[in-house]
């Protein structure tokens, strides 16, 4: 349904109209943004007029009629709304994240350098072009690439061993999907040029194209770099502005957003997040502040650490007791963690990067982890 | 008596007209029709009828109610809006208060969203559990509404309703408890998505008559009201102007059809260059925006701890208390960690519950859940805290407003039963200001 904007739309008293006209009224924002007694001063109208005038022009502008729950969760809703899930592509990760990640709103990976941002992302541009039934939406990704140069080399091992990964789609589905030619990347190098690509580019990609997946590869960059200290009220309130425009877009085109953001220390603890389980130092938080977290949906936090590991416990027991026997390996344990959610508890999930791409590890494949190299599900 | 013209409530310039006109009080318009006096003052017949008629209306007495009959008026409120959580039902007073708004400023992640919803579901208990058996309005303006977690939280509440219908065993409890399905809850909350500031503005407008068309609906809740004018409206006199009018007509909905408002807003940090602590949070929309809201309740993070704050509220004082949200919704932190529930360390109310009509332990779960059980005589006023209760190995102990007259009615000696449950608890009974419980 096409939104309504001017008066002259509505169906109105001619009377009315002809006393909006003379005072020059001709959106119906400007209608409703007006109070009672200026209004009765531009126009002459008495109150009662006024008053039903407002609740005429309401009606044309609330589009949508009230919905119940119920309905929505059949999916019996007029407007988008949030029971579509995206798959990651990992079956423990897609359980763990109840179906995947949402399909409105903005969705933010932080962590520290070398956590596995990049490769969840690539791992999403490929599960997204799966057809719904399989878990994806069935159309392309536009990556938005800020710090590094875009990983095609690695994009294209990735594509190479899908049919490996996806064992639960049958290989005909796979061969017909383009996945290289459904990924358009863009590079932006400063502020000003993201700005111009998600106001003026994004909105002709995704009208032309088949998009329904944004990445932007990472946000932080180029906010962190271009403003110092000083201006920190003008990168929030360009933030403000930026979060807000993903925001419309993801819900106009009902396609999640995934932007990826860098981690800082902070100086004290104002009570605005909560504290990461798997970081080591409590000081590291997702970094751009407050007026980025508000306009986010959900927020995962990506970390990496080196644990010394034995291997076999359970057939050398006394390893347990004598460590020097023991052959320790270093292994690089990481872990996603869900920081909020509306519909995820505060929980973190292991996960390990094979040649394959990303995989969830469960709870009780830990002690394990010489099989999960190799791991196939 | 005649009224002088200019003390009559009318718009500016018709009062600008009958005075320049020469008419000095109502007795001067007694004897004129409306045409004529649309002609004297060049004004339309319309306006010309309603002055006339609110001249002569004045002349009946008035009538405004005076606060006992507010008082009884209140009391008389069969029910509860409770937010499955002991301390902050306490904060607010026995539960969201009615008729006033509510409003609910937090960090992001710490639990609007989620106390939004609890709330959805909690204005439906019905009325023999306690509650108000309404249906609520949620006006979204985020995006961030699932319907899978109001499912979640209502399918909680029903089993926690259906473990208190077993226990009492009453008639109209079990029949109640037919009807309260999780798809019944999910059809009595009506959705309504707002994506920019000019159609909350206008959904604000047809709330009145959607609430007249639902007579059920007793909540109201706008989630959130700070993103829409944070992003949609550049001017901040405009913004803040649109903000009052906002808040004028839903206090006005909420007082004169007795509704629950709840709203949420987003914090926002400020600088402090002088100061030692370099940031603080502080609620979004402005200075002038806090003096909208009735009661207002600040939730924030404390390392991986909840802790609401209320800081302004007419009725309590301000305090601090901590929550948690688990996965069947809102409930209280546990506080006794790690005793076995095997053996109890301290006598409980349960032992004393020893009537043969109710087990004579309650299952372990369900004693530290809520007992929302309805109390004719007087609004439930005693709050037990959960370390009083057996704890629980489950995670999630909340109780609500289980008066002493209560358990009296459970238990076979009243003042046993009474005396008993102190030694039990030690003093952690809080009372509301004022009222006696039984």
């Amino acid at each position: 349904m096409r939104p309504v904007r001017f008066v002259h739309e509505v169906d109105i008293n001619p009377k009315v109209l002809a006393a909006l006209r003379k005072a020059k009224l001709r959106l119906l924002k400007d209608v409703l943004q007006m109070s009672v007694s200026d209004m009765e001063r531009l126009t002459k109208l008495p109150t009662a007029e006024i008053h039903y005038l407002h609740k005429t022009v309401a009606a044309a502008i609330c589009l949508f009629p009230p919905v119940t729950a119920l309905q929505m969760s059949l999916g019996d809703c007029p407007f988008p709304t949030q029971t579509q899930r995206v798959s990651l592509g990992c079956p423990v990760l897609n359980s763990w994240l109840k179906g995947g990640l949402p399909t409105l709103g903005v969705i933010e990976i932080a962590g520290e350098s070398a956590s596995g941002k990049t490769q969840i992302c690539l791992q999403l541009s490929l599960s997204v072009q799966y057809p719904p039934a399989y878990g994806g939406l069935g159309a392309g990704v536009v990556y938005v690439c800020t710090e590094d140069v875009f990983p095609a080399r690695r994009l294209h091992q990735l594509i190479s061993l899908q049919p490996q990964v996806r064992v639960d789609v049958p290989s005909d589905v796979i061969t017909t999907i383009p996945f290289g030619n459904q990924v358009y990347v863009e590079h932006v190098a400063d502020v000003d040029s993201l700005w111009r690509c998600i106001t003026h580019r994004l909105p002709l990609l995704i009208a032309r194209l088949s998009v329904r997946l944004v990445v932007i590869d990472s946000v932080a960059a180029l906010f962190r770099c271009e403003f110092s200290c000083s201006m920190a009220v003008r990168k929030a309130k360009l933030l403000q502005h930026f979060g807000n425009l993903l925001h419309q877009i993801s819900h106009k085109h009902h396609s999640p957003i995934v932007c990826v953001n860098q981690v800082t220390s902070r100086m004290d603890d104002i009570g605005d997040r909560p504290t990461s389980i798997c970081l080591t130092s409590q000081r590291i938080i997702p970094s751009l502040g407050t007026a980025w977290s508000n306009m986010l949906l959900m927020r995962l936090l990506a970390c990496r650490k080196e644990v010394k590991t034995i291997l076999d416990t359970e057939h050398n027991p006394q390893c347990a007791v004598e460590h020097s026997n023991c052959t320790f390996t270093p292994q690089t344990q990481r872990t996603l963690e869900v920081l909020f959610a509306p519909h995820l508890p505060h929980s973190l999930c292991h996960y390990v990067i094979t040649a394959e791409g990303v995989y969830g590890v469960r709870e009780n494949d830990n002690t394990n982890i010489a099989r999960v190299e190799s791991h196939k599900e | 008596m005649p009224r002088q013209v200019g003390s009559l409530p009318l718009p500016p310039h018709q009062r600008a007209r009958l005075q320049a006109a020469g008419f000095e009080t109502t007795d001067e318009l007694q004897g004129i029709g409306p045409c004529q006096l649309a002609e004297e003052l060049a004004i339309p017949r319309e306006e010309a009828m309603g002055i006339l008629r609110m001249a002569r209306g004045q002349e009946g007495p008035v009538n405004y109610p005076n606060a006992l009959q507010l008082l009884v008026e209140e009391q008389a409120e069969d029910g509860l809006l409770p937010t499955f959580s002991s301390a902050l039902d306490d904060l607010l007073g026995s539960g969201v208060e009615l008729a006033v708004i509510t409003e609910l400023c937090g960090a992001p992640g710490v639990g609007k969203t989620q106390l939004c919803l609890q709330l959805a579901v909690d204005i439906q208990i019905p009325g023999c559990f306690g509650g108000l058996g309404g249906q609520a309005a949620y006006l979204d303006t985020e995006g961030s509404f699932m319907p899978e977690r109001l499912q979640q939280m209502s399918e909680a509440v029903i089993t926690h309703c259906s473990r208190l219908a077993s226990t009492k065993q009453e008639r109209d409890q079990q029949d109640a408890l037919k009807t309260f399905t999780p798809d019944f809850i999910l059809g009595n909350v009506f959705y309504f998505r707002c994506f920019d500031v000019t159609q909350l503005i206008a959904q604000s407008h047809l709330l009145p008559d959607f609430v007249d068309s639902h007579p059920k609906v007793r909540l109201v809740i706008i989630d959130s009201v700070a993103s829409p004018f944070r992003h949609g409206v550049d001017d901040a006199a405009l913004r803040t102007r649109l903000l009052i009018s906002l808040a004028q007509r839903l206090a006005q909905l909420a007082s004169t059809r007795r509704l629950a408002v709840v709203l949420t807003n987003q914090m926002t940090t400020r600088i402090h260059p002088n100061s030692t602590q370099s940031a603080s949070l502080t609620p979004a929309l402005g200075e002038s925006w806090g003096h909208a809201a009735t009661h207002r309740v600040i939730l924030q993070w404390q390392g991986n701890r909840r802790f609401a704050n209320l800081i302004k509220s007419p009725t309590r004082g301000e305090a601090t208390v901590e929550f948690t949200v688990t996965s069947e919704g809102i409930r209280d932190v546990p506080t006794t960690p790690s005793l076995p529930a095997t053996m109890p360390a301290i006598p409980t109310a349960s032992m004393f519950l020893s009537s043969p009509t109710i087990p004579t332990s309650l299952p372990s779960t369900s004693t530290s859940s809520n007992l929302i059980l309805k109390s004719p005589s007087a609004l439930p006023s005693l709050h037990m805290t959960s370390a009083s209760m057996p704890p629980s190995t489950s995670a999630s102990p909340a109780v609500l407003g289980c008066t002493a007259a209560m358990l009296a009615d459970a238990a076979s000696s009243c003042i046993n039963a009474m005396t008993a449950f102190r030694m039990a608890t030690g003093e952690k009974m809080t009372t509301s200001s004022g009222s006696s419980p039984s």
